[in-house]
């Protein structure tokens, strides 16, 4: 009997967990900018970092830390404009797999002190799972996001929403994150313990 | 069941410890379910031979088809496995076991020795051909005479190597068609070249030689398909199959155009050509079938409603009466749901 309100509770917890995180991501969705896109936009006070050393850091989260999602398409002395893509996934319960790919242009813009970027002009593209098990895309042209798809997906559209938002956050938050962080600092030899002395 | 419980929880705190360790990605788990409805207007089951959908006037199912893959690191594996008609009795090489209760469509480990360079071992959908076992996989329900003759799936050994976007090469060593374990040793060789001349458009030429069905032989196979404009795709598959010594074999060709009339509303036809190689002094046969399909899509939900007619002059259907007849028609309604 105890075993059994156990289970119940720990099964209460994770449905409730699992709707949560659903209903978070579903409800949050990207605002829209002047052009009547989704937007995803930050302006970033940087005033210990000059304005070219914000400028490296940017081309080494372009080029190195997601070289493999994004390219750099063109760059001045105080911006680069780069296309890239975030893949979306599809929740199960506990796991869940690929459902598709959201292209996307990202533009960064230096000035002493602060900078400024946005990813905007998104496409989505379906993910369907190959002859090998593998979710791959199902076609090259992408769908833009703020076109509205009939009632019979409007769901799995806000779902697709939901996660364009995620992922474009956890974009953001990266680039932050490297933005403001020094290259040499993080060239430096990793801090070691000894236990020979205590 | 406190123990079970436990340990699942144990188990997904162990795999995200070391998901900050290693690169890792989550346990992908994804699956259809698939059930149709078919009305043969000769009321013949079995009247137009192809695979899958076989039932005349009844509700009856495809398969639930369950698959798992991971990868860590530059490791990953692919396990997926079906259980119902489509992919068990159905399936060859559970038809030749005695009717197992599952089928595995894949069962593979692959190894990415760099971004180019990988290899993979084990049981793998065959590289050959445009339509797979999977309905998720193909845009029409019914499969094409094409499909039902070629591989469904190859055991074996193969390297991959990327030289760009654009293309690729495959090559491998395989058992014999469509078994879990090689009934002739590792009997085949076969390769595969990538080309995506523009974007949206992807060809595959493919060759496979050795035991397969039939006996000895060499599958040559073009598979190739054009996402021509964001509402136009054209598919393309043609092949030819000899069989050593005059054995037979087959050729064929089949044209797939689709197009969306809105956005969860796509349209497509399949024509196809066939026909058997002599065997001997035994003459082979010729097929061509022409089938229209709708693919109407809500979220995970694919409704498939279908007509298809089939000639061959050598009158190989059947008529209401028994009699054999030049031409057969089919409707079929089918449901696929895909999560």
């Amino acid at each position: 009997m105890g075993n059994l309100l156990l289970m119940k509770k720990y099964l209460i917890l994770v449905i409730l967990l699992a709707s949560f995180a659903k209903l978070s991501a579903q409800q949050k969705q990207l605002p829209l900018d002047d052009r009547g896109k989704y937007i995803y936009y930050e302006v970033v006070e940087a005033k210990a970092v000059s304005k070219d050393s914000l400028l490296e850091r940017a081309g080494y989260f372009v080029n190195k830390f997601y070289n493999k999602s994004m390219k750099a398409e063109s760059s001045t002395d105080s911006s680069i404009l780069a296309s890239g893509t975030l893949v979306i996934d599809k929740t199960l319960l506990v796991a869940g797999h690929p459902s598709g790919e959201v292209k996307y242009n990202f533009t960064v813009e230096m000035r002493s002190g602060k900078y400024r970027f946005w990813l905007t002009d998104f496409e989505y593209i379906p993910y369907q799972r190959d002859r090998y098990g593998n979710f791959v895309a199902t076609t090259n042209i992408g769908t833009p996001l703020e076109k509205t798809p009939g009632k019979l997906n409007s769901g799995q559209w806000k779902d697709i929403l939901g996660g364009v938002f995620v992922k474009a956050t956890k974009f953001g938050e990266d680039f932050k994150k490297v933005l403001a962080t020094s290259r040499s600092e993080k060239k430096k030899k990793q801090e070691t313990i000894s236990t020979k002395k205590w | 069941m406190k123990k079970l419980l436990t340990a699942i929880f144990a188990i997904a705190s162990t795999t995200c410890a070391l998901a900050q360790e290693t690169p890792t990605s989550p346990l992908e788990i994804s699956g259809s379910v698939d059930t149709y409805f078919k009305y043969d207007f000769a009321k013949q089951p079995n009247n137009i031979l192809t695979s899958f959908a076989s039932d005349h006037n009844s509700v009856s199912l495809g398969m639930i088809d369950l698959a798992l893959k991971k990868k860590t690191g530059k490791a990953s594996f692919v396990g997926e496995l079906s259980f119902g008609p489509r992919g068990q009795t159905q399936s060859i090489p559970d038809a030749a076991n005695g009717n197992s209760s599952f089928h595995i469509q894949n069962l593979y480990i692959n190894y990415d020795f760099s971004d180019k360079f990988a290899m993979t071992a084990g049981y793998m959908g065959t590289f050959i051909g445009y339509e797979v076992i999977s309905p998720v996989g193909n845009f029409n329900y019914s499969t094409s005479y094409l499909f039902t003759s070629g591989p469904f799936q190859n055991a074996g050994i193969k390297a991959t190597y990327k030289f760009s976007d654009k293309v690729s090469l495959m090559a491998g060593l395989f058992n014999d068609w469509n078994v879990y374990s090689a009934t002739r040793g590792v009997s085949s060789v076969g390769g595969q070249l990538m080309v995506a001349p523009v974007e949206g458009w992807t060809a595959y030429l493919n060759v496979l030689s050795g035991a397969g069905g039939g006996g000895y032989g060499t599958i040559e196979d073009l598979t190739t398909s054009y996402q021509i404009t964001e509402k136009f795709k054209l598919g393309l598959n043609a092949a030819n199959y000899d069989i050593d010594n005059d054995g037979g074999g087959y050729s064929g060709v089949a044209l797939y155009p689709q197009y969306a009339v809105g956005s969860a509303v796509i349209l497509g036809l399949r024509g196809e050509y066939f026909k058997t190689k002599d065997v001997g002094a035994v003459e082979g046969t010729k097929y061509t079938a022409v089938t229209l399909t709708a693919n109407i899509k809500s979220g995970g939900l694919t409704f498939i409603p279908e007509v298809r007619l089939d000639h061959n002059g050598d009158k190989p259907f059947l008529k209401n009466n028994g009699l054999s007849a030049p031409n057969a028609s089919q409707f079929s309604l089918a449901a696929v749901y895909a999560f």
